[in-house]
């Protein structure tokens, strides 16, 4: 957030008519208590006379501050809350910047049917948790409109040590794909077990796990070629030219100047992650605010219904009607080589997709990927 | 009526809270935050104040409560305020049950096996809750969009910026009342006997099982309606893992105890510190709060053993005023 407010105020901050505004910042924790917010937020919106708003982290929250929000007119911008019934519940003053839970596995399905379309045994498991059952509801959903044949599906309960009963039934209806996962821990005891059960697959996408350092770190080499979605992630490859190209408008800093005023902002050793949301967040206030030309949140939500551009985080467009975001895509990260590289989508790739990834025989033997 | 004298400071604390929040802008959902920590106090605190019994599982009753109004809200939603009403109901039914269900087993037990056995039954419930995907398992249940539907927007804002918030507040003055009649009446007493010494009360005829059930029932009957009007009403949504969340109670125990347990005021007069105290701390130093919260919370106990009501008691002895403090 600090990043792009520090940008926008240095590029001379958000003309509106003859007045030029500085972006300030206001935040209070929220503990992640859902009493707590919604305090917070009227505090926000009446004591500090906020008129646009950064949402608390999580969907719970966000909806919990929606009815606050509403009451007070203030906007609220959801960085932190993937889910879609956030946006299904009518509430006109929330909009979306991340991309929503829905879409967290599509592009890894769009990947693998272009680069192989015969690929279409797919199985899933995944945590029985409310996020990660919305994930895969919704690409057990695309798969199937892409022709995908679903040959499994099962859920285990959160806290789970031991996966090899689902997975033995896994294997006996021999996929080509496998997507599934929730959070770290689950989602490093799926690869490990896969690996130990010699499962072998052409592609393998888990949620979260595979996007955080540590997961290479436990599995080694058997964490070549697989998966996961990422928000957004070091290295894309979103700039000015790709925008011209695709026919958007660019505003915000570029990479390079977000990982400069990012090291100035966080310090040396700290890689931004979730942060390129927020600064995305900030951002979509910033041009709507300057597109509408007021300050007030009705008339800058109106100004966000045909507002698109890209950003470092790539592209911001949402749906009019619900206020959830629709342009944003996810990037695919893949283990290559003992690095993370972004493989999809091909606008912000900085490799080629390994595809399909080498058998676990293979990987134990010391075969990555690009070899 | 001179032994309802005590409910007079309690309901002076009310009443300058609310004006205080009516009449600031920007400072009503604050003191709703408090009025709900006042208000797990003073439910908690009539089982475990008056019985001694530490309750861990005690959240599963609010979890019943919230769960009881999101079933009317979802599955009833076209009888408008009837629904709530039905809601409030289902809160009661929901909380009975699981009580019968926890007194029967659980309330045999004393002292760390009680609370464990309690532990268990919260956990117990909502991995039931969402392993057999009951209503709606771990997706919870999301009624906004539907209240928003069957009442327009506006009415639904208003159910769960106002409605909820003046259901919590009737609660929490009924839930003081009950305290101080169960203080004065002869299940206080026999309460009194059974949390100093179980077995000795046992002894001169005190059928400690019934009294103990009366306190826990009404404990959780309190607890299921805040459950329902300052959760599933005001933030229109109920997910198990929130719900079931330990933390609330680890919070109503701090509260009791640092009140004085088994006192009228005391819950009152934590809960509004301790509300008081999160609220302004996560504004003056986000992120630290915790970290100076909990050297607090250790001087505040140290300093005050028997909870700040049972020292200012001791301090009143003899004293007119020791009548309104109970």
């Amino acid at each position: 957030m600090q990043v792009a407010i520090k940008w926008i105020n240095d590029q001379g901050g958000i003309k509106v008519g003859d007045t030029v505004y500085k972006l300030d910042l206001k935040y209070y924790d929220d503990e992640s208590k859902k009493e707590t917010v919604q305090s917070l937020v009227e505090r926000l919106a009446t004591v500090d006379k906020v008129k646009f708003v950064l949402a608390p982290y999580s969907s719970g929250l966000t909806l919990a501050a929606a009815p606050i929000a509403e009451k007070y007119g203030v906007l609220m911008n959801s960085h932190g809350g993937a889910s879609d019934y956030i946006f299904e519940q009518g509430y006109y003053y929330v909009v979306q910047t991340l991309s929503p839970a829905s879409k967290y596995q599509t592009g890894f399905l769009d990947m693998v049917h272009k680069l192989d379309p015969n690929a279409k045994r797919l199985a899933l498991v995944y945590e029985d948790k409310e996020f990660s059952r919305a994930v895969h509801q919704a690409a057990k959903k695309y798969a199937e409109e892409l022709g995908f044949e679903i040959v499994y599906e099962k859920t285990y309960p959160a806290g789970t040590s031991d996966l090899s009963p689902i997975l033995n039934e896994l294997k006996a209806t021999n996929p080509d794909v496998i997507i599934g996962g929730g959070h770290f821990a689950d989602g490093q005891l799926l690869a490990s077990q896969l690996a130990e059960l010699k499962i072998d697959v052409k592609a393998i996408s888990i949620l979260v796990a595979p996007a955080l350092p540590a997961f290479y770190e436990a599995l080694g080499t058997n964490a070549e070629g697989i998966c996961a979605p990422a928000q957004w992630e070091v290295g894309v490859k979103y700039s000015p030219d790709v925008a011209k190209e695709l026919g958007f408008e660019w505003y915000g800093p570029t990479q390079d100047e977000f990982m400069k005023l990012f090291k100035e902002i966080a310090g040396e050793d700290k890689t931004p992650s979730y942060h390129a949301a927020e600064a995305a967040a900030v951002l979509s206030y910033a041009k709507a605010i300057e597109k509408a030309q007021s300050l007030d949140p009705a008339k800058v939500r109106e100004a966000m219904n045909d507002l698109g551009f890209m950003c470092v985080y790539g592209m911001w467009k949402i749906d009019p009607e619900t206020g959830k975001q629709a342009g944003h895509e996810m990037v695919i990260i893949q283990w290559q080589g003992g690095e993370k590289k972004i493989v999809w989508p091909t606008a912000a790739a900085n490799s080629d997709p390994c595809y399909p990834i080498p058998s676990w025989d293979e990987k134990s033997a010391g075969k990555i990927c690009g070899t | 009526m001179r032994r309802y004298k005590p409910l007079l400071p309690v309901f002076a604390i009310y009443v300058i809270l609310l004006i205080i929040g009516a009449t600031t802008p920007g400072l009503w959902q604050p003191i709703m935050f408090i009025m709900f920590y006042i208000g797990i106090g003073v439910a908690l605190n009539n089982f475990l104040g008056l019985t001694g019994y530490v309750d861990f599982g005690y959240v599963a009753f609010l979890a019943m409560g919230a769960y009881g109004m999101a079933v009317a809200l979802n599955y009833f939603t076209e009888l408008g305020f009837g629904a709530v009403a039905l809601g409030f109901f289902l809160a009661l039914l929901f909380s009975a049950l699981l009580c019968i269900a926890v007194g029967g087993v659980a309330l045999r037990l004393r002292g760390a096996y009680f609370a464990i056995a309690t532990i268990g039954v919260n956990e117990g419930l909502r991995y039931l809750i969402e392993g057999a995907r009951i209503w709606g398992g771990s997706e919870g249940i999301v009624l906004s969009g539907k209240l928003r539907k069957a009442f327009g927007p506006d009415f639904a804002n208003y159910l769960s910026t106002f409605v909820a918030d003046v259901c919590l507040i009737i609660v929490i003055f009924v839930a003081s009342v009950i305290t101080i009649y169960l203080i004065n009446s002869r299940v206080g007493y026999a309460l009194l006997a059974l949390r100093e010494d179980e077995d000795a009360a046992k002894v001169v005829g005190i059928n400690v099982t019934k009294y103990k059930l009366i306190a826990f029932f009404t404990s959780a009957a309190i607890g299921s309606l805040i459950g329902a009007s300052a959760w599933t009403l005001k933030l229109t949504y109920v997910f198990p893992e929130d719900v079931f969340f330990i933390h609330y109670t680890v919070e109503a125990i701090v509260i009791v105890m640092l009140g004085g347990a088994g006192t009228l005021l005391g819950p009152v007069i934590s809960g509004l510190i301790y509300g008081a105290l999160k609220y302004y701390l996560s504004v003056i130093l986000p992120g630290f709060q915790l970290l100076a919260f909990a050297p607090l919370l250790i001087i505040i106990v140290v300093a005050f053993p028997d909870g700040i009501v049972g020292y200012v008691r001791k301090k009143l002895r003899g004293k007119s005023l020791f009548e309104y403090i109970r």
